[in-house]
């Protein structure tokens, strides 16, 4: 039974109030009690051969008969107007079909409405300009070339100091944050600066489109097949059942697929007009200029606490730079500082500005890395000025819920502080020091991140006549081992081997909707969806079990049920059911980092880490490691590497490749000891799991800076911890008294 | 990528014939692991490539009375690897082995690393018509200067990219090539030439001109560093290179000229008595006594001091001691369009 309700949710830090269709579902949670065999145990990736060998068949990978490749001209001006498109010669050239201009093109809305597809007026370095199609992606960038465009050039905004508002600006308060701050006997002040980083996921932006009389596919690398489907028969005027999204292998998307792109209805444009299959991919550079970026910050940030390190008020302002249009707003960059501590005078404030630069899209916990990052970095210092350990401040401020006034479902973060200091030696902290011109530091961070997921989400479970399943759900797997984690819970609930098991998704023709696979939802989501229908169509084999029982046989098992039935199949179905009343439910984490920094070169070499979560059941410890590791990886890029960088007089990006664009390698990492919190959290879910997708980088950053900073005996306020930044953090640390 | 007619002769003398003979320019291909990304950015576009793959004896490293001698189209994996170059010339070993990524070094070659073009942002991006590619203006004075030269720049301010060379200008090798007047021999540092010359280019060499074979005198003790961000697939921030040979010392930084760069002033703070720590420091320091940082690598001269001076220390085998004073403090460097 579905009824409607209002219900705030909690996606990627940002609270929201929406009507919910929910529909109850009655499975009782699985808890600490439930004697599980295939879920919560580690399973290799049911895909990983077909990944590792080739043979998974990712965006990239489709080639269909007749297919044209398709490219995209950009503009070179971070702000121009397109004066003339003259694209004859590339029309003449020999394989191109087809182009695109704002002339031919259809005017459809983009960017909320404040551009069109393709338009006159081009706010950065990258933005759309024209598109050809062509038999082969060489004749295709040829005929680039030999388009003619004419530009009026305008001075770009660059610098987010002196540019406009982009938006209105979102604040947050509880208590008086100005007065508690001002009037508290231990005042830490500072500004701290986090750069555009980009996602860089390994494959593309991208998609393959082919139109069959009415009907439109689209093979894409996105995480939201269905997000897809909706947003491109509205851009297209088509109803949806004329559209199929597929996206079976997906190369990692980060945040940065999470909607329809340009080179989507490109596709889609392209094959109309041509009558062919259609494939646009965007190249690297295209990706690092044109693909989204978690955007810039530069956070103010005021803390007051009393003299044993007892936070009084919290003052958070953060200007956010989400570039040329930007129109998701400026992300949740206060989330840390109105959640992670117990506080009653918070304010917390993000101003969007609007440069000419690549907009800015949601990237792995947007916000709250950069967050986090400030407000760990001052916690530090509070610390500092209380003369006390860096971990008894956390303890002092520990809000077992959610200072906002709600209950948290559980929180283990605790837990996570506890497991972590005694795996890393965190007593051993005080006497780390110096030796030669190597400097030795610790450092920890502490997360929180809404990750309880959400309705709706739907599954379908077929029970074939050998006993096998197929489960049917909308969901897709970006990467993270979404197809094996569901298979388990499938697996699970009909008593079956995950291997029996095939998990159909990332095709909007075969499953019912699943939510996108973004803000830590998806095993928090399709999980118990899957549980319900695998719940569902076990309970119809029982069923049918009485009805089959005969005198001395004796009641058939499951296996028998099956075979009996044949191709009179069990079909279940399931739905998430809705998230608790009252209670939010959050995935927490810290992790601790040991560095070594070279005091004359200002080198950080980060020699062990410690990563500890607590995100009640992990459904598959193998794949949770996976996850893991990424995210502290990228932490790591993001503590000490990464950055987009623009030519500061002509907004061009000039680090647009991965020489440039310094991503860690395998030689950069430490060893990365995972640790979780035991236990599963079954008021969260039925499963008793939460989201696990972002977490992992959140923390990454601040313990890493912070450990720097004790290393150098200085305050570090700006990301990546370069070696210039790091030599003059040890020339300042050395100045201090 | 602009089509291109593609050559492979049988001799190196047909080979420079084949690029004198180009109608619409050419360019040698040997590993390709430099070429293909030029020639895709088209910030290359010729109308012939000449790849050396088909001619013969230019891949052996030997040792020939006193030198090892290193063919051009030795990869830089095999001259990592060679036990020969190792035990008689260790800096270009340490040198071969930070190149790239192991697959980089498996198909790059020695002459290919020594003929590479520099990594500049600005000339790698097409949409830059920067002074190298025969443009008016070098982009990185008013632009983003972090990883550009701070020694020897202008009007153009690259960084020479090789590893390689820089241990080689410390090793004191010479470069046999091959062009239309025939062999010839010239010492690895007359190979390049800074900007002030040419800024179109960084060799001396003839379009037509192609490097044979590389000689490095045996047996020096010497050492290479090399300081980047990340710890594979990263060019030098700052690089150093130290023989002490029968000669004297011989120094050599990378990553801060346009040109691997021999440091005199370090040469003669050394001078021909045994290394010590303070003579290591007095060295360094010396040889970035003439740096003229740009806006945005103030930091590379504190941090090519003291790669140079470990490098020194290490080619002596002197332990090291730590800097003797605190390090030169560099001044606040706020870059522009950063200062939000």
């Amino acid at each position: 039974m579905k009824r409607v309700r209002r219900s705030q949710v909690e996606i990627e830090g940002k609270l929201r109030e929406r009507t919910e269709v929910v529909e109850e579902d009655p499975s009782p949670p699985w808890d600490d009690r439930a004697r599980l065999r295939v879920a919560g145990r580690p399973h290799p990736r049911l895909d990983g051969r077909a990944k590792a060998s080739g043979a998974a068949i990712y965006t990239q990978d489709v080639g269909l008969p007749g297919m044209l490749h398709a490219r995209i001209l950009r503009s070179p001006h971070a702000c121009a107007r397109v004066l003339s498109v003259d694209a004859s010669a590339a029309l003449a050239l020999d394989g191109v079909r087809a182009v695109l201009t704002q002339e031919n093109a259809a005017a459809i809305p983009w960017y909320g409405g404040t551009t069109r597809l393709l338009e006159r007026t081009v706010r950065y370095a990258g933005d759309e300009v024209a598109v050809v199609a062509a038999e082969d992606e060489e004749t295709a960038e040829d005929a680039l070339h030999l388009i003619r465009v004419r530009y009026a050039r305008r001075r770009p905004v660059l610098d987010p100091g002196t540019a406009p508002r982009g938006g209105k600006p979102s604040v947050y308060t509880r208590g008086n944050a100005r007065k508690a701050v001002s009037g508290a006997p231990v005042v830490v002040a500072g500004s701290y600066r986090t750069p555009a980083a980009l996602h860089q996921a390994f494959e593309t932006h991208g998609s393959v489109a082919r139109w069959e009389g009415e009907h439109l596919t689209v093979w894409d690398s996105t995480q939201h097949i269905f997000g897809v489907r909706k947003e491109l028969a509205a851009a297209l005027g088509l109803p949806l059942h004329r559209v199929r999204v597929i996206s079976t292998f997906m190369g990692g998307g980060f945040g940065a697929k999470n909607e329809c792109g340009k080179y989507t209805v490109f596709a889609a444009l392209l094959a109309r007009r041509t009558g062919r299959p259609v494939r646009c991919l965007l190249t690297r550079a295209e990706e690092s200029l044109a693909a989204g970026c978690r955007h810039a910050t530069v956070q103010t940030l005021r803390l007051g606490a009393r003299r044993d390190g007892r936070l009084l008020g919290i003052e958070h302002r953060s200007l956010c730079d989400v570039g040329a249009y930007g129109t998701d707003g400026p992300m949740p960059v206060g989330g840390p500082a109105r959640t992670l501590y117990r506080c009653a005078a918070v304010r917390t404030e993000e101003v969007p500005v609007r440069t000419n630069t690549g907009p800015h899209t949601a990237f792995r916990a947007p916000g709250y890395v950069e967050g986090t990052f400030a407000l760990e970095r001052a916690m530090d210092r509070v610390a500092e000025a209380c003369g006390l350990d860096p971990l008894e401040v956390r303890l002092r401020n520990y809000s077992p819920g959610d200072p906002r006034g709600f209950r948290y479902t559980r929180k283990g973060l605790r837990e996570c502080y506890r497991i972590g200091a005694a795996r890393i030696g965190w007593r051993r902290r005080a006497r780390l020091g110096r030796r030669g011109t190597s400097l030795r530091g610790l450092g920890l961070a502490s997360q929180v991140w809404p990750a309880g997921g959400a309705p709706p989400s739907h599954a379908v479970v077929k029970v074939n006549p050998d006993a096998t399943a197929e489960v049917l759900i909308g969901t897709q797997d970006i990467g993270t081992g979404t197809r094996t984690v569901l298979a388990q819970i499938a697996a699970e609930e009909l008593s079956l081997r995950a291997r029996d098991v095939t998990v159909l998704l990332g095709d909007t023709g075969a499953g019912p909707y699943s939510l996108l696979s973004a803000g830590s939802l998806t095993t928090a989501s399709a999980g118990p969806a899957v549980r319900a229908a695998a719940r569902d169509a076990r309970q119809q084999l029982e069923e049918l079990a009485t009805g089959l029982a005969r005198g001395k046989g004796g009641r058939p098992g499951p296996r028998e049920v099956c075979r009996e039935i044949g191709d009179a199949m069990v079909i279940g179905r399931g739905a998430r059911g809705p998230n608790p009343e009252g209670l939010k439910a959050c995935s927490f984490g810290a992790h601790f980092a040991e560095v070594e920094v070279d005091a004359e070169t200002g080198e950080v070499r980060i020699v062990r880490y410690v990563a500890v979560h607590e995100v009640g059941r992990v459904v598959n410890p193998l794949t949770a490691s996976s996850q893991v590791e990424g995210g502290v990886l990228m932490g790591i890029g993001f503590a000490l590497l990464e950055r987009r960088i623009e030519d500061p007089a002509t907004g061009r990006g000039i680090a647009v490749d991965l020489l440039d664009y310094k991503l860690p390698t395998a030689l950069d990492l430490p060893p990365i000891e995972v640790l979780f919190v035991p236990g599963a959290d079954p008021r969260a879910t039925t499963i008793g799991a939460k989201g696990l997708g972002e977490p992992p980088i959140i923390a990454a950053p601040a313990a890493i800076a912070n450990a720097v900073a004790h290393a150098v005996g200085a305050d570090l306020p700006e990301l990546p911890l370069t070696p210039d930044r790091v030599l003059e953090a040890i020339a300042r640390g050395r100045r201090a008294p | 990528m602009r089509a291109f007619e593609y050559l492979s002769p049988k001799t190196l003398e047909a080979a420079s014939a084949a690029v004198r003979t180009a109608p619409e320019g050419a360019r040698i291909i040997a590993g390709g692991q430099d070429l293909l990304g030029e020639l895709k950015e088209r910030i290359a576009t010729p109308g012939r490539v000449v790849s050396l793959k088909a001619v013969p004896g230019l891949r052996g490293i030997r040792e020939e009375s006193g030198s090892l001698r290193i063919g051009a189209l030795a990869t830089v994996q095999e001259v990592a690897e060679s036990p020969l170059v190792r035990e008689k010339a260790p800096a270009l070993a340490e040198a071969a082995t930070s190149v790239g990524t192991p697959q980089i070094r498996a198909l790059g070659t020695v002459g290919g690393n020594l003929c590479q073009r520099p990594r500049c942002w600005y000339y790698r991006l097409a949409d830059f018509p920067c002074l190298k590619k025969g443009g008016g203006t070098c982009f990185a004075v008013e632009g983003d200067s972090r990883y550009h030269a701070i020694l020897g720049g202008g009007p153009c301010h690259i960084v020479h990219p090789s590893d390689l060379a820089v241990a080689l200008v410390a090793l004191d090798a010479s470069v046999e090539v091959v062009g239309a007047k025939g062999r010839r021999t010239i010492p690895i540092a007359d190979l390049y030439a800074l900007p002030a010359v040419d800024a179109s280019r960084e060799t001396t060499l003839a379009p037509d001109e192609i490097v044979a074979e590389v000689s490095v005198p045996a047996g020096a003790r010497s050492a290479f560093r090399k300081f980047r961000e990340k710890l594979s697939l990263d060019f030098a921030v700052v690089a150093a290179a130290v023989a002490l040979g029968p000669k004297g010392p011989r120094v050599a930084l990378g990553g801060v000229a346009p040109v691997p760069w021999r440091s005199r002033e370090a040469e003669a703070a050394l001078g021909a008595k045994p290394v010590t720590a303070e003579s290591a420091a007095a060295a360094a320091t010396a040889a970035l006594a003439p740096a003229k940082p740009l806006k945005n690598n103030r930091y590379k001269v504190p941090l090519a001091c003291a790669v140079l001076r470990r490098t020194i220390l290490a080619a002596a085998g002197v332990a090291d001691p730590g800097p003797p004073a605190p390090p030169a403090t560099p001044a606040p460097t706020k870059k522009a369009g950063e200062d939000f």
